[in-house]
C-alpha cells in the first residue's frame, strides 16, 4: 500500500514545521522551567557590546567580569553559590540590548545586569525598577545616571562624566592656579554631558574659561577648530566626548603652530593603546582615570597581580572597568547574602551603598567607599611615549573629600 | 493569477481578500495575533512589539519609496518628531495615549509636507539627499531646544495607561502597538485600492504621463509624502511608549537606512514586503544571535562569532537582492503560487 501527501498534507506538515521552528526559545525556556530544580547560582547577565562601534571596548569589559567571576567562582563564589555569567553582543544598539536583557532575563533568575550604554540605561530604567530584582551598572557615566532618586537600582564603575572632569580641573587648580581652559566637546549626548558642570567647576575654583569648542563625533578637519583654539591660547584643553578622532588632529595641528596647551582627555580615551595611537605628538597627553593600568606596579596591588598572570599580555581600562563592576557587583551580593536579605535590588543596592574603605586590591589605588550612584575617585596619568606607557602624574583625587 | 478565481465585478478585483481560502487565512493570523501574548515570553513579546513598529514605519516608507517612487532617507527624523511630539504631551499634559499617537502622525505629516516641497523639482539621490538634510535639521531641533525636548539627554516617557492599565511591560504594550499597525496596514492596503493610490503608482512610473492623465504632481508628492510621515510618526509615537526614553540619538540616520534596507529586501510597492522586510531586518539578526548561542561551542565563540554574524547579516541581505530583486514579497508569491499550482510547475 503506498502512502500519497496531498496538498493539504503538504501545508499541515509546513505549518507545523514553521510553529515549531519560530518559538524554539520560548518552548525550550518554559520545557526548562518546568523541569529544572530551584536556581541556585546567582545569575549575572550583560548586555556587551562585542561588535559594533563600541566593540574596542566591549571585548575587553567582557574578558574583565569574566576573569573575576572566575576567581571569585574558584575561590567558592558568594557564600558557597556560584556566580553564572549570561552574556550577549548588542552590537552597541539599543534596540538589541533591550532585546538581549529581556531574553536573559526571562530566561533566568537575574540578580546583577551589566549594561552597554547610556541610552540602554536610559530605556530599561523603568523596566529595572519595575522588576525590581535586579542591580545594574554598566558603561555609562553619564552625569543623569549618577541621580540615585531617578536610578535607584543602579550605579557606576566610577566618576560620571562632569566628576571626571572635576577631577581634572582640580588638578589644573593645583598646578596653575588661575588657568585659562579650553573645552572642546562632540556634539553628542555624550560630549555636551559634563560641559555645564565644568563651567561652573571653573568659576568656584578660580579657573577661566577660555573658549568652548563644539565638533561633530569623530570629525577629521579641524583646522577651522584649530584657529580658535589658537585664538584662545589656553593653558589647558579638556577633550570629551571622543574615544579618538578628532584628537590627535587637534594635538599634531596645534603643535605644529606652536601651541603650548597642555591636552587631557576622560575615561574613554585614555586607553593605554588609544592614547599611544595617537602618536609622538600625544606626549604628555594628560587624562583622567578611574583605575590602575594594567602593568602598574606601585603599591599593593593583589588583583592586577593575578590579572597579568591570566593574562601575560596588556589588558584595556575596559577590561578594567568590567573586572571592578563584577567585583563590585558581586560585593553587594555578598553583603546582601550576609545580612540575611533576600536577592533583589533594593537589598542589593542597600548592601553595595554599606561598603566603606573597601580593598579593590589594588584596581583602584585608594580604599574605596560608595555614597551615592557614583565612586568620584580618579588620577591623573600622563602618556610617556618613549616607555609606551601611562605614568602617574597625580596622587588620587577623591571629590568626596574636597 | 490563481487558477479558479474568476472575477466578476471591479469589486470583486479590487477586493483585499479574493477568495475564501485567503480569508480563512487573514482570520487564522488574526487568531494567532491574538493568542501570541499567552504562548510567548516576554523576550518575544518584546521583538513582536520592535517588528510592529518597524513594520509600521516600513509601511509608510514604502508608500513614499515604493508605491510614489520619491526616495526618503528621512523617515528616521519623521519617527522622532513623532516620538518627541507624543513623549511631550505624555509628559506635560498626560494626555491619552491614542491622542498623543495621533499628534505625533499630525507633527510627523507637517514636517513630512515641507520636506517634501523640494520633490517636484528634484528626484532619486537629490530627493534623498534634500531628505538627509531634514533629519539633519530635526536632530538639531531635539539637541537644541532643552525646555520642550530636553535637550541632548532627551526625555524619560513615563507608561501609558488605558482603562487605567499601565502599559509598563511589552506583554500590556502589544495589546496598542500591534492593532495600531494592523489598522495602519489595513489603511495602505486600501489606499491603494482608490484613486489616490493608483495615482501614487501613476507617478512612480512615469511622473510625465502621469500629470498628462491629470494628476496635480505637487498635490499627490506632498499627499504621499503626508501620509507616509503619518505613519512614521505614529510609528515613532509608539516608539517613545516602547522605549520610555527618546534621545536626539534615538533617532540616527542609520535608523532611516535600516527603513529603506527593509523597504528594498521586503519588496517595494508591495504591503506584504513592508512586512516581509521589517520582520526579515529586525528577526534575522536575533535569530543568528539565537544559532551561534545554540552552537556547541563555549569558550569565547560568542566573541568570536559576532562580527562573523554581522557579516553573514549583510551577506544574507546581498544574497537576497541577487536572487531576488523583487523582494521577500516576491519569492513569498512564487512559493504561493508554487502550492496553487501544484502538481504543475509555474
Amino acid at each position: 500500500m503506498t502512502t500519497k501527501i496531498n496538498k493539504r498534507d503538504l501545508i499541515a506538515l509546513g505549518l507545523a514545521g514553521a510553529a515549531a521552528a519560530a518559538f524554539p526559545a520560548s518552548a525550550l525556556a518554559q520545557a526548562a522551567k518546568a523541569g529544572a530544580k530551584p536556581q541556585e547560582d546567582i545569575v549575572f547577565g550583560a548586555s556587551v557590546p562585542l561588535s559594533g562601534v563600541f566593540a574596542f571596548a566591549g571585548i575587553g569589559i567582557d574578558a574583565g567580569i569574566k576573569d573575576y567571576l572566575t576567581i571569585l567562582n574558584e575561590g567558592g563564589g558568594v557564600k558557597g553559590r556560584k556566580v553564572k555569567y549570561i552574556a550577549e553582543d548588542t552590537a552597541y544598539k539599543v534596540d538589541q540590548s533591550m532585546a538581549v536583557f529581556k531574553r536573559i532575563t526571562s530566561q533566568n533568575k537575574v540578580n546583577l545586569y551589566y549594561a552597554d550604554s547610556t541610552g540602554f540605561v536610559k530605556a530599561v530604567n523603568p523596566e529595572v525598577d519595575r522588576m525590581g530584582s535586579i542591580l545594574m551598572t554598566g558603561a555609562s557615566f553619564a552625569r543623569e545616571i549618577s541621580n540615585a532618586d531617578k536610578y535607584p537600582l543602579q550605579f557606576m564603575v566610577g566618576p560620571d562624566y562632569s566628576e571626571m572632569v572635576g577631577i581634572l580641573l582640580q588638578y589644573i587648580a593645583k598646578t596653575k592656579p588661575g588657568a585659562k581652559v579650553a573645552l572642546v566637546y562632540s556634539d553628542t549626548e555624550f560630549g555636551r554631558d559634563p560641559v555645564e558642570a565644568a563651567r561652573n567647576g571653573m568659576k568656584s575654583l578660580g579657573l577661566v574659561l577660555a573658549t568652548e569648542i563644539v565638533t561633530a563625533p569623530g570629525s577629521v578637519d579641524v583646522s577651522a577648530e584649530i584657529v580658535k583654539l589658537r585664538r584662545a591660547d589656553p593653558d589647558f584643553t579638556i577633550f570629551h566626548g571622543y574615544v579618538s578622532a578628532p584628537i590627535p588632529e587637534f594635538i599634531t595641528q596645534a603643535k605644529s603652530l606652536g601651541l603650548k596647551s597642555q591636552f587631557m582627555g576622560t575615561f574613554w580615551t585614555m586607553d593605554n593603546s588609544t592614547v599611544m595611537k595617537m602618536g609622538p605628538a600625544a606626549d604628555g597627553f594628560l587624562g583622567v582615570m578611574p583605575y590602575r593600568y594594567y602593568y602598574d606596579t606601585e603599591g599593593k596591588s593583589p588583583m592586577l597581580e593575578k590579572i597579568r598572570k591570566m593574562r601575560p599580555e596588556y589588558q584595556s581600562t575596559g577590561y578594567m572597568q568590567g573586572f571592578l563592576a563584577a567585583m563590585l557587583l558581586t560585593e553587594a551580593a555578598r553583603r546582601a547574602l550576609e545580612a540575611g536579605n533576600e536577592l533583589n535590588g533594593k537589598n542589593l543596592k542597600i548592601a553595595l551603598s554599606s561598603i566603606r574603605n573597601f580593598d579593590t586590591g589594588g584596581i583602584i589605588g585608594v580604599p574605596l567607599s560608595i555614597k551615592g550612584n557614583s565612586i568620584p575617585i580618579g588620577r591623573i596619568y600622563k602618556a610617556d611615549f618613549k616607555q609606551q606607557k601611562m605614568v602617574p602624574a597625580s596622587d588620587w583625587i577623591d571629590l568626596t573629600r574636597r | 493569477m490563481r487558477i479558479g478565481s474568476a472575477k466578476q465585478s471591479y469589486g470583486a478585483d479590487a477586493a483585499l481578500f479574493d477568495s475564501r481560502t485567503q480569508k480563512a487565512w487573514a482570520l487564522l493570523g488574526v487568531a494567532a495575533l491574538a493568542a501570541f501574548p499567552f504562548i510567548a515570553s516576554e523576550y518575544w513579546l518584546y521583538l513582536a512589539c520592535l517588528v510592529s513598529i518597524n513594520i509600521a514605519s516600513a509601511m509608510g516608507l514604502n508608500i513614499l519609496t515604493g508605491y510614489t517612487g520619491l526616495v526618503s532617507l528621512g523617515q528616521a527624523a519623521f519617527m522622532g518628531l513623532g516620538g518627541y511630539t507624543a513623549a511631550i504631551l505624555q509628559l506635560r499634559y498626560g494626555t491619552p495615549l491614542l491622542l498623543n499617537l495621533f499628534c505625533g502622525g499630525v507633527v510627523a505629516t507637517v514636517a513630512g509636507v515641507l520636506v517634501g516641497l523640494p520633490s517636484l523639482r528634484v528626484k532619486g539621490l537629490y530627493l534623498a539627499i534634500a531628505t538627509i538634510a531634514a533629519g539633519v535639521m530635526a536632530h538639531f531641533l531635539f539637541a537644541h531646544l532643552p525646555a520642550l525636548t530636553g535637550g541632548p539627554a532627551g526625555l524619560s516617557v513615563p507608561p501609558a495607561r488605558i482603562f487605567g492599565v499601565e502599559l509598563d511591560t511589552s506583554a500590556k504594550l502589544y495589546w496598542v502597538i500591534v492593532p495600531i499597525t494592523a489598522l495602519l496596514l489595513l489603511g495602505a492596503a486600501n489606499l491603494f485600492r482608490t484613486r489616490i493610490g493608483r495615482a501614487f503608482i501613476a507617478i512612480r512610473d512615469r511622473d510625465i504621463s502621469a500629470e498628462v492623465l491629470g494628476i496635480p504632481l505637487l498635490r499627490y508628492k506632498l499627499l504621499s509624502f503626508a501620509i507616509s510621515s503619518f505613519y512614521a510618526g505614529v510609528a515613532g509615537g509608539l516608539f517613545a511608549y516602547f522605549f520610555r526614553a527618546i534621545t536626539p540619538e534615538s533617532f540616527p540616520l542609520l535608523m532611516s537606512i535600516f527603513f529603506l534596507a527593509a523597504v528594498i529586501v521586503g519588496g517595494m510597492g508591495t504591503v506584504l514586503g513592508s512586512v516581509l522586510g521589517a520582520v526579515f531586518m529586525t528577526l534575522v539578526p536575533e535569530l543568528l544571535k539565537l544559532i551561534v548561542s545554540a552552537l556547541p561551542l563555549g569558550g569565547n565563540a560568542t566573541l568570536v562569532l559576532s562580527p562573523v554574524r554581522t557579516i553573514v547579516f549583510g551577506a544574507l541581505i546581498i544574497v537576497f537582492l541577487i536572487f531576488e530583486p523583487l523582494g521577500l514579497a516576491e519569492m513569498w508569491r512564487r512559493t504561493r503560487r508554487a502550492f496553487h499550482l501544484w502538481p504543475f510547475r509555474t
